[in-house]
């Protein structure tokens, strides 16, 4: 059966990652030992190295499980960087321009939702060229991920940049419109709550339902489905929605959880190492859990790498693409499988 | 699956490893928005971090951190291996030092720029000002139709306040002569600062002076192009990329600046402030092109020195920016 394949293929690709990792230390003159050492300590060793590794979970949660939605339709967005910065956009402009003086109750869940209806928004603009002008989303989704990034860079320059004018960055968000903490850690926010439901949601939607049926059949061969009475074109437009409106949540979670103001540089790539995760998770919506997961920890422990082992950050961000290369190409399901 | 378990064993063993004792030494740590070497900017705060673990026997943590959530997980994670002093390079570390440094209060948090003051937390701020408020005197006096124009990447106060001291130094040489500033929107637009720079140029402008990083190679490019401009540099000793045009850099030694906050965190000196370093500390400098000083009167060439020993004495306060 390929249910025991789809776990034990992702798991072999991370062995063969990590073990390329530590054979490229070895060449490049650093000690792997203490360099993995680091890794694995830099990412779980202590309370605030796991809350970090939470932190940066969410995001490549939200995003790998839209990107892996959408593959799985035969849709290939690759446009979740730029539509997690328009949910982030969204969200500060909402937070700092449009309405700062509302109360927690009503401002809160505005900044959240304004913010993945802005990455579905980006997500539609894809899904619009598409089916209006035949042009191909994997072009336009990584064209518009520059257009958002320009956007949040007028935005800090401009019309959101902070009252003092010093700097290109929103103003802090009021406190209203920031994201609780989870009680009894130190940095983690609540929306991580609302990413760990979702793939379970995602699994029941895709497995269960009439929709995520429609939703496969057309990603498996869409003339078929047409034959079947599904208009494949529907089902583009509404994966890209979807798909964009998870990435744009995790912008603003970032913002209103973890940032509390808005930057250019706010996603470490977030958007693109997404991809890996959803191919890691052969576009499973359970399987992104823990991809994402162990994206986040080699991501929090390639900071310690430099911290404590002294691997240049040039060397550090070699190895990371390396394992994303790796990871991502052996356990990609097979069309055929 | 053999060799997930050796890995496994690799693992444990390399946990075992990093958990040494550490000894003694004075710690200082360094975080940077970028590589560092990129030449410029991270480079010269990563030559720093060397020059005190050489001067002070430090021992020395570096890290490249490009997100606020990177910047916020190397503050505490410094803080909590015990780091004495722990530097962020760039105005925006003040929001993670203010937060970090509430939490771990033996650490002591220094921003290169910005204007964060709390116990525990100072920005270094670099008077670039009191060097281009000389330059823009020397500028004007030497112009010939007391034309000049200054090239900025992007418009942030810190630029803005360079200028606007230049343009200070150049009135009190000369009050008819006109200053024209123009932004490129960009750090790294090479071809954006060189036409920049060609269509004040065509204005009439022979001396200029920028506030570039990558980018400050097309204004280099279109002063060595036009005949009978003079320019000068910023930030960095610039003078050998044009030696023909390049009469001046106002330089920060930003190795030295480290060095200093260094010597008095490790001695119990350090007082929380905006810890500003000019002429007179010898962080901010004006380098000349010796090849080309025959270019200046000898009369501009003292009054310039003046201006400077002025400056070092606080008998001239230079305009600045308030941010």
């Amino acid at each position: 059966m390929r249910g025991w394949r789809s776990v034990l293929a992702p798991l072999g690709a991370i062995g063969i990652a990590l073990v390329a990792l530590g054979l490229l230390l070895l060449l490049l003159g650093a000690d792997p030992l203490r360099a993995l050492g680091a890794l694995m300590g830099g990412a779980f060793g202590d309370r605030n190295a796991l809350e970090n590794t939470l932190l940066r979970m969410c995001p490549l949660l939200l995003v790998g499980l839209g990107v892996a939605l959408a593959f799985r339709c035969g849709v290939w967005n690759i446009g979740g960087e730029g539509q997690l910065y328009l949910g982030a956009l969204a969200a500060s402009a909402l937070a700092t321009r449009v309405l700062p003086d509302a109360p927690a109750l009503l401002l809160l869940p505005l900044v959240v939702l304004g913010g993945a209806l802005a990455g579905a928004l980006w997500g539609g603009i894809a899904a619009a060229l598409r089916v209006g002008r035949g042009v191909s989303e994997v072009l336009s989704t990584i064209l518009l991920n520059f257009v958002a990034l320009l956007l949040v860079a007028y935005a800090v320059h401009g019309p959101l940049q902070e009252a003092s004018g010093a700097y290109p960055q929103s103003d802090l968000f009021p406190l209203a419109a920031q994201l609780g903490l989870l009680p009894g850690t130190g940095r983690v926010h609540s929306g991580l709550v609302l990413a760990l439901l979702l793939p379970a949601a995602l699994w029941f939607g895709l497995f269960r339902t009439a929709a995520g049926l429609r939703l496969r059949a057309v990603g498996l061969a869409p003339e078929a489905a047409r034959y079947a009475g599904i208009r494949p074109e529907r089902e583009l437009v509404r994966v890209l929605l979807i798909s964009g409106g998870l990435a744009g949540l995790a912008g603003a979670l970032e913002v209103s959880g973890v940032t509390g103001r808005l930057f250019e540089n706010l996603s470490s790539g977030y958007g693109f190492t997404a991809i890996a995760v959803a191919l890691l998770a052969r576009l499973h919506p359970l399987g992104v859990l823990p991809a994402a997961a162990f994206f986040a920890a080699l991501s929090t422990g390639s900071g310690a790498m430099q911290r404590v082992a002294a691997v240049p950050a040039v060397t550090v961000q070699l190895l990371e693409a390396l394992v994303i290369l790796i990871s991502a190409s052996f356990a990609l399901p097979r069309r055929t499988d | 699956m053999r060799f997930l378990c050796m890995l496994l064993a690799l693992v444990c063993l390399a946990c075992e490893r990093s958990q040494d004792a550490q000894p003694e030494a004075f710690q200082v740590g360094l975080l940077t928005p970028g590589s560092i070497r990129d030449a410029g900017w991270n480079q010269s705060a990563y030559e720093g971090l060397l020059r005190v673990r050489e001067e002070l026997g430090a021992e020395i943590a570096h890290q490249v951190t490009r997100t606020p959530q990177q910047v916020e997980e190397g503050f505490r994670d410094l803080a909590a291996r015990g780091f004495e002093l722990v530097f962020g390079h760039g105005f925006e570390f003040q929001d993670a030092a203010a937060k970090v440094g509430r939490e771990y209060p033996d650490t002591v948090f220094i921003t290169t720029s910005g204007s964060t003051v709390r116990p525990n937390v100072s920005p270094i701020v670099f008077e670039l000002e009191q060097a281009t408020y000389v330059l823009g005197y020397v500028g004007a006096s030497i112009s010939r139709r007391a034309r000049l124009a200054a090239v900025g990447g992007v418009k942030v106060p810190s630029v803005a306040s360079t200028f606007m001291a230049f343009e200070a130094g150049a009135r009190a040489a000369r009050s008819t002569v006109r200053v024209s500033v123009s932004y490129i929107g960009s750090w790294t637009d090479v071809s954006a600062a060189r036409e920049a720079t060609l269509a004040a140029i065509a204005e009439g402008v022979d001396v200029l002076i920028h506030n570039l990083n990558e980018a400050a190679h097309g204004f280099f490019q279109a002063v060595r192009e036009s005949e009978g401009v003079l320019a000068f540099g910023a930030n960095r000793n610039q003078n050998a990329l044009a030696p023909e045009h390049v009469l001046a850099s106002a330089t920060i030694d930003i190795p030295q600046a480290l060095l200093l906050v260094a010597r008095e965190v490790e001695s119990g000196s350090f007082q929380p402030r905006s810890i500003r370093f000019g002429l007179r500390d010898g962080v901010i400098q004006i380098e000349w092109n010796e090849g080309l000083l025959a270019r200046v009167p000898a009369d501009v060439k003292r009054e310039a020195d003046a201006l400077v020993t002025r400056i070092k004495e606080g008998a001239l306060e230079v305009p600045r920016a308030g941010f």
